[in-house]
């Protein structure tokens, strides 16, 4: 394993001189985790103007356009009063309000009666997130005063005991029993740059694959594998010699990522013990796809190709690019079969859920289990590699 | 020989598919002896060296170097220095660097390592250069750093594979000078060229390979002895070479003649009194005669005799 270790600490000086792999492994992630968490930031903190015209003047719109200003609402809506239909429709279409609600005359007096007036929400095909969110409030409410005209039109049907003064009274205190609340499965909610700086790490590292397949083959364009060959070493210590040079390459890289992301962007990785195990797995993970890339091709070509196909096949498959829980469902089963899946789940319910490196082990033993499998079938075909 | 052998081939056999690049190949090196394997492209020389060094296994025969088996006893490469035809070095890595790690290949380390990067940069005459990357050296630079990097573990058997090709007049000069001087320091050297001059220059012996066969070995002088009294004709001509070729071959006292691209190689005995025929053959052709040259045979002259053809056919 000597001879390993020499060529590891030469390919580790040659990668290290050359700038690009300083870029590839620690500048390019913190670069990308950083601008995906500043473009994903703005979904965390989603807020809109929404104009209000109320040409009711009644007691249901004034409950309602309450509902709208209700302190819960405000962190999303800041409620803009508008004048007319038309002016509201302006405000849309040139933007100074995201939607817009139009409480129709004589809205109040409709709704006890057997033909409610409808309630118009004006949206833009530019910001349909804010029309969605404005009609689903609307909707929320509707569903209030539909529910309190059911109860009435009930005990009225039923020929209840109580006058017509005591039931509206009583249906004014109803509420809709269910309603929908988010909160997410862990103690704390995920943030971008807590989702991105793994999976942007874990996206560079994969180009190592790359990276190291091809340094074998100009190696071996080179004479350099015989010449290794002519030396006292086993023909295995060169791939391995390889492969210890993409682990201490990988784990410096996303060690490097991983303490920048946190103290500079306060992104949590979670447990440093947890992070730091499901790390060494996941560069085990890439260390044995690199010994199976140069097991199996043949030429330069076909390693640059295949390694480039698994670079972006995992990455796209993994969820390194798309959060997995915003992937269809396909997606997230195809995910499992990916380390770099598995390791964003780890991570994943590190930053959100917490715990140690119990709670990381489910996604541990399948990385190590893609590696096994993947290093098996490296090491078969190693041989003909280096021969 | 094989009493005192340093090297010890026996029966090499190696086939690729159904093509056998290497058959029955047997000699043997003393140490402080060169041995010149010649012969010309595609006549087994690289096959048969890369056997010597481990690099491929024989499919019949055996390899010993000092006594001990080539193969699983990763010890004995120890004893080899392998210098590859191709500049065999990381151009992004400098001198220093590429002889620093493969010192470490050979299992040196520490100040001994230190002592022979320095003693082979002096040797090769690249200390001033020894922090310069290889990519900035001239091509007989490179075949140097090259050359030395073989040369790093002190090994008792250097094996060089055609290491003049394509390197420029002075740089051939000082390898050969080279070379000469490691065979008297006590290094067995295997040396394979497709360059007659160099071949009779550096040698002690020589081996004849064509077709993957050792078809002679002995010294130059043994092996140019087996002509006899003959002598080597060049005729430079021009037109039917292959009309005026079959002519000659027919003239009794022709062994043999070669043809390249703008002449003849003739084998005849009494070469001198073999002109006014040759002459009166190409008469009788569409051929032009430019230059008659007769000289005493040499190993080009031999490797005709034995084969038919030209050494650089």
């Amino acid at each position: 394993m000597r001879a390993a270790l020499v060529i590891a600490r030469k390919d580790l000086r040659q990668r290290l001189r050359d700038r690009s792999a300083i870029v590839i492994g620690v500048v390019a992630p913190l670069l990308i985790a950083g601008v995906m968490s500043a473009a994903f930031r703005g979904t965390a903190s989603f807020h809109f103007t929404l104009g209000v015209v109320d040409a009711d003047h009644g007691s249901v719109a004034a409950g309602l356009i309450r509902a709208l200003d209700e302190p819960d609402l405000r962190t999303i809506i800041t409620l803009k009063r508008l004048p007319s239909d038309s002016a509201a429709r302006t405000d849309v279409r040139t933007g100074s309000v995201a939607a817009a609600l139009v409480i129709p005359s004589g809205f109040s007096t409709s709704v006890a009666g057997a033909a409610p007036k409808a309630l118009a929400v004006v949206t833009s095909v530019n910001n349909s997130a804010a029309g969605g969110v404005a009609r689903a409030v609307v909707e929320s409410f509707t569903a209030q005063i539909n529910a309190d005209r059911l109860s009435v039109m009930t005990a009225v049907q039923s020929a209840s005991p109580l006058d017509l003064g005591e039931l509206s009274r009583l249906a004014q205190g109803l509420a809709i029993p269910l309603r929908t609340l988010q909160r997410p499965v862990g103690a704390r909610e995920l943030t971008a740059i807590s989702y991105y700086s793994p999976a942007m790490a874990i996206f560079f590292l994969l180009f190592t694959i790359g990276f190291t397949s091809r340094s074998f083959f100009v190696d071996r364009a080179q004479g350099m594998v015989e010449r290794m060959r002519a030396a006292p070493i086993r023909p295995f210590e060169i791939l391995v010699g390889k492969a210890l040079s993409v682990l201490v390459y990988g784990v410096a890289s996303l060690a490097t990522v991983g303490v920048i992301t946190s103290a500079a962007f306060g992104a949590r990785w979670g447990d440093p013990l947890a992070a730091s195990v499901l790390g060494l797995a996941m560069v085990l993970a890439v260390v044995c796809l690199t010994a199976l890339v140069i097991s199996a091709a043949r030429t330069q070509r076909q390693a640059e190709g295949v390694a480039a196909i698994l670079t972006f096949g995992l990455a796209l498959l993994g969820g390194n690019f798309v959060s997995l829980s915003s992937s269809p469902p396909l997606m997230r089963t195809l995910s499992l079969f990916t380390p770099n899946g598995w390791a964003l789940r780890g991570y994943t319910d590190l930053a959100t859920v917490g715990g140690g490196l119990s709670s990381v082990a489910g996604p541990i033993l399948a990385i190590l289990a893609f590696a096994a499998v993947t290093g098996t079938v490296a090491a078969s075909l190693a041989r003909r590699a280096v021969s | 020989m094989a009493g005192n052998a340093l090297l010890e081939c026996v029966g090499l056999v190696r086939r690729f598919g159904e093509r056998a690049a290497v058959s029955d190949v047997s000699f043997s090196i003393a140490p402080g002896e060169v041995y010149g394997l010649l012969g010309p492209n595609g006549a087994g020389k690289t096959t048969t060296i890369k056997m010597v060094c481990g690099l491929i296994d024989a499919d019949g025969g055996e390899v010993r170097v000092d006594g001990r088996a080539v193969g699983s006893d990763l010890a004995v490469k120890e004893l080899i220095g392998y210098v590859p035809q191709d500049i065999a070095l990381y151009p992004d890595l400098t001198a220093e660097e590429n002889l620093r790690f493969i010192g470490r290949l050979y299992r040196l380390s520490g100040a001994e390592l230190s002592a022979r990067v320095a003693e082979v940069l002096a040797v090769c005459d690249l200390v001033e250069r020894a922090r310069d990357r290889v990519d900035s050296f001239s091509g007989g630079m490179k075949r140097r750093l090259n050359i030395g990097a073989g040369l790093l573990h002190h090994p008792r058997l250097l094996v060089l594979d055609e290491p003049t090709v394509g390197v420029d007049p002075q740089s051939r000069h000082a390898i050969l000078e080279h070379v000469a001087a490691m065979g008297e320091t006590g290094m067995a050297v295997l040396y394979t060229t497709h360059y007659m001059d160099e071949a009779e220059r550096v040698c002690d012996r020589v081996g004849i390979i064509d077709h993957g066969r050792l078809i002679a070995e002995g010294s130059r002088r043994e092996l140019v002895e087996r002509l006899g009294e003959r002598d080597r004709i060049d005729i430079s001509a021009t037109g039917d070479l292959v009309g005026f070729a079959a002519r000659c071959r027919a003239l009794p006292g022709v062994d043999s003649v070669a043809t390249t691209k703008e002449s003849l190689q003739i084998i005849a005995g009494a070469g001198r009194e073999m002109l006014p025929r040759l002459l009166e053959a190409g008469a009788g052709v569409d051929v032009s005669i430019n230059a008659i040259d007769v000289t005493e045979p040499d190993l080009e002259a031999v490797f005709l005799h034995l084969t038919g053809t030209a050494l650089r056919d």
